[in-house]
């Protein structure tokens, strides 16, 4: 568990770009044998949902946010040996950012949980081009791809996406999620038969257990 | 008038309080006589009474002002040094209007912006390249684990076999040497000879998959290590005499009992002596030094074969790695000799190393702790 005083100070020390004062927080975390998903959701994921809104809020500079953001990519290495590390259930799923999606955090979480879960859990980072996408989704042959949105405004890039896999791969199981649909949009995703939208890393755990 | 005048104080203070521009109001001579915060901010300095020349990172000296004065509609790109120690620069505009210099300095917003998205950009790679190479890490060390498991087992399970076909061949050898002829006979001393090789082989692959599997343990007890070095040698003696090799053998005896796995330190003495034997011209020494001082003990064996180049004693203690200095007598071995030497010598905390220039021999020595041992 995480408790309320360890996270005020690590979104303290994330917002004044403390990075090793969150590292400190995060190796000791570890250190204690803290539950990786609960590293994932009750800290990562949530201190970065706060950043999201401080901004939005224009609370924060957009400099704060990618300060924010790029320390805690940083941070999800210290868990990787202990993440990839798990038992393999010979499963895989890629996991993408539509083009000129620049936030990529989201959906590097979700490839993480994946992974925590036994599944290959491949990461094709931010703006990531149709085409590429496509071509690795052929050399990986994946039994899920994912799709992550933070600016709602790239939503007609993400539709290119799911029509360039659904062409190729008609059967594919597609999963969508992000931040970006908290303004809308889920119902235009909701059209192309196959495709889930998942609200938070706690609903993709269900999904995934069910799977 | 009086609100234009209101509007001229609002925007002179908003400029000088807050405004993301240098600016600099010099004398003649440019020492600074007004600035705003935003230059004492990013200097963090006072700045008057300085002289603009020193704000500036100027290494070659080029700094003149009365240069710099010349076309007052153009812009020079100049560094100043911050407070934070990293150089900033600024695309400035001097004017002279009476007496005074006034200096504006401004950033290059687009150019900022640029390395702005590039270096979320590189940093997004950076991270998503680190989960990658996490991730193929951890495949690696995977895929090696089940290569040790696969090695441990084939190894295992042919060792009963050859020990069987060696038993047999010997048997035969010297039972039916009546009912053979020299050929025959000669085909069983090859399998033997074979056989015994590929046990040997087999042997050190159940070494190395229990090293890299990290299940290699040691038995420590109390051993007299001359004796220990006696037993190893009796090997090596057989060997020796087949190349008339003469084995000169600089033993303290009165050495102390020391705490070691024996067997495995004695394997150590055997696979360094004997690869000094293959590697000694025939009828030649080879000598042997066993010795120690207040921390250790000591051992040292030296040959006066071909010798090695820097790269292949880089390659000596890698598996299957065979550097290019030839046995003097074609003699087979594995490749894995050293690595399991340089193992059993780590694993009683010691040291090994190599002495060696082409033409001139090997020396390969190791030490290891008297106190833990």
């Amino acid at each position: 568990m995480i408790d309320e005083k360890c996270y005020k100070t690590y979104l303290t020390s994330l917002l004044d770009g403390k990075r090793s004062k969150c590292r400190d927080i995060v190796q000791k975390l570890l250190d204690e044998k803290i539950d990786l998903k609960r590293l994932y959701t009750d800290l990562f994921q949530r201190s970065m949902y706060r950043v999201g809104k401080l901004w939005e809020n224009n609370r924060i500079t957009v400099a704060k946010e990618h300060l924010a953001t790029s320390i805690t990519e940083s941070l999800l290495s210290l868990a990787y040996p202990s993440i990839f590390a798990g038992e393999r259930i010979g499963k895989k799923v890629v996991i993408s950012c539509a083009a000129n999606e620049f936030h990529q955090i989201g959906g590097k979480l979700v490839a993480d949980i994946f992974e925590l879960n036994g599944w290959d859990g491949y990461f094709l980072g931010a703006n990531s081009p149709v085409e590429d996408t496509a071509r690795f989704i052929h050399e990986t042959q994946p039994d899920v791809v994912g799709f992550s949105l933070s600016i709602l405004s790239n939503l007609d890039h993400l539709k290119q996406a799911i029509e360039a896999v659904r062409s190729d791969f008609p059967n594919m199981d597609l999963l969508i999620g992000g931040q970006a649909f908290r303004w809308g949009g889920i119902d235009t995703i909701k059209q192309y038969a196959g495709t889930e939208y998942i609200q938070s890393l706690d609903d993709l755990e269900k999904m995934i257990s069910g799977m | 008038m009086e609100e234009d005048q209101h509007i001229s104080l609002e925007t002179t203070a908003y400029f000088k309080d807050r405004a993301p521009l240098l600016f600099f109001l010099l004398s003649d001579g440019g020492q600074i006589v007004d600035t705003n915060q935003y230059a004492k901010a990013i200097t963090g300095r006072h700045l008057i009474g300085e002289n603009i020349k020193d704000v500036m990172v100027d290494f070659n000296d080029s700094f003149h002002l009365s240069a710099l004065l010349k076309d007052s509609s153009k812009e020079h790109l100049l560094n100043i040094s911050t407070a934070s120690d990293l150089p900033q620069s600024f695309y400035f505009s001097f004017k002279k209007i009476i007496n005074q210099i006034v200096v504006f300095g401004r950033l290059d917003t687009e150019e900022l912006e640029i390395m702005r998205k590039e270096l979320v950009s590189l940093n997004q790679e950076l991270s998503n390249l680190m989960r990658a190479l996490h991730k193929s890490n951890v495949q690696l060390k995977r895929l090696n684990e089940e290569k040790n498991r696969f090695l441990g087992m084939a190894a295992h399970d042919l060792r009963k076999p050859i020990s069987l076909i060696i038993a047999y061949s010997e048997f035969l050898i010297e039972e039916a040497q009546d009912l053979l002829n020299t050929d025959q006979i000669g085909f069983l001393n090859t399998i033997n000879a074979s056989c015994v090789f590929m046990k040997y082989l087999v042997d050190d692959f159940l070494d190395v998959s229990a090293i890299e599997a990290g299940r290699f343990e040691l038995d420590l007890q109390p051993a007299i290590i001359c004796e220990v070095l006696a037993n190893s040698l009796r090997l090596n003696r057989l060997q020796a005499d087949k190349k008339g090799i003469d084995l000169q053998v600089n033993s303290d005896e009165s050495l102390p009992p020391i705490i070691i796995d024996a067997p495995k330190i004695e394997q150590a003495m055997t696979n360094l002596v004997s690869n000094a034997i293959e590697h000694a011209s025939p009828d030649s020494l080879v000598s042997i030094s066993l010795a120690c001082d207040q921390q250790f003990l000591i051992f040292a064996v030296k040959d006066n074969g071909p010798g090695m180049s820097p790269d292949e004693m880089g390659k000596l203690f890698k598996p299957f790695e065979k550097t290019s200095a030839k046995k003097t007598a074609g003699e087979k071995s594995t490749g894995l000799g050293m690595l399991i030497t340089r193992k059993v010598i780590e694993a009683h905390d010691g040291k090994i190393w190599v002495d060696s220039k082409v033409g001139e021999g090997t020396m390969v020595n190791f030490k290891i702790p008297m106190a833990k041992g």
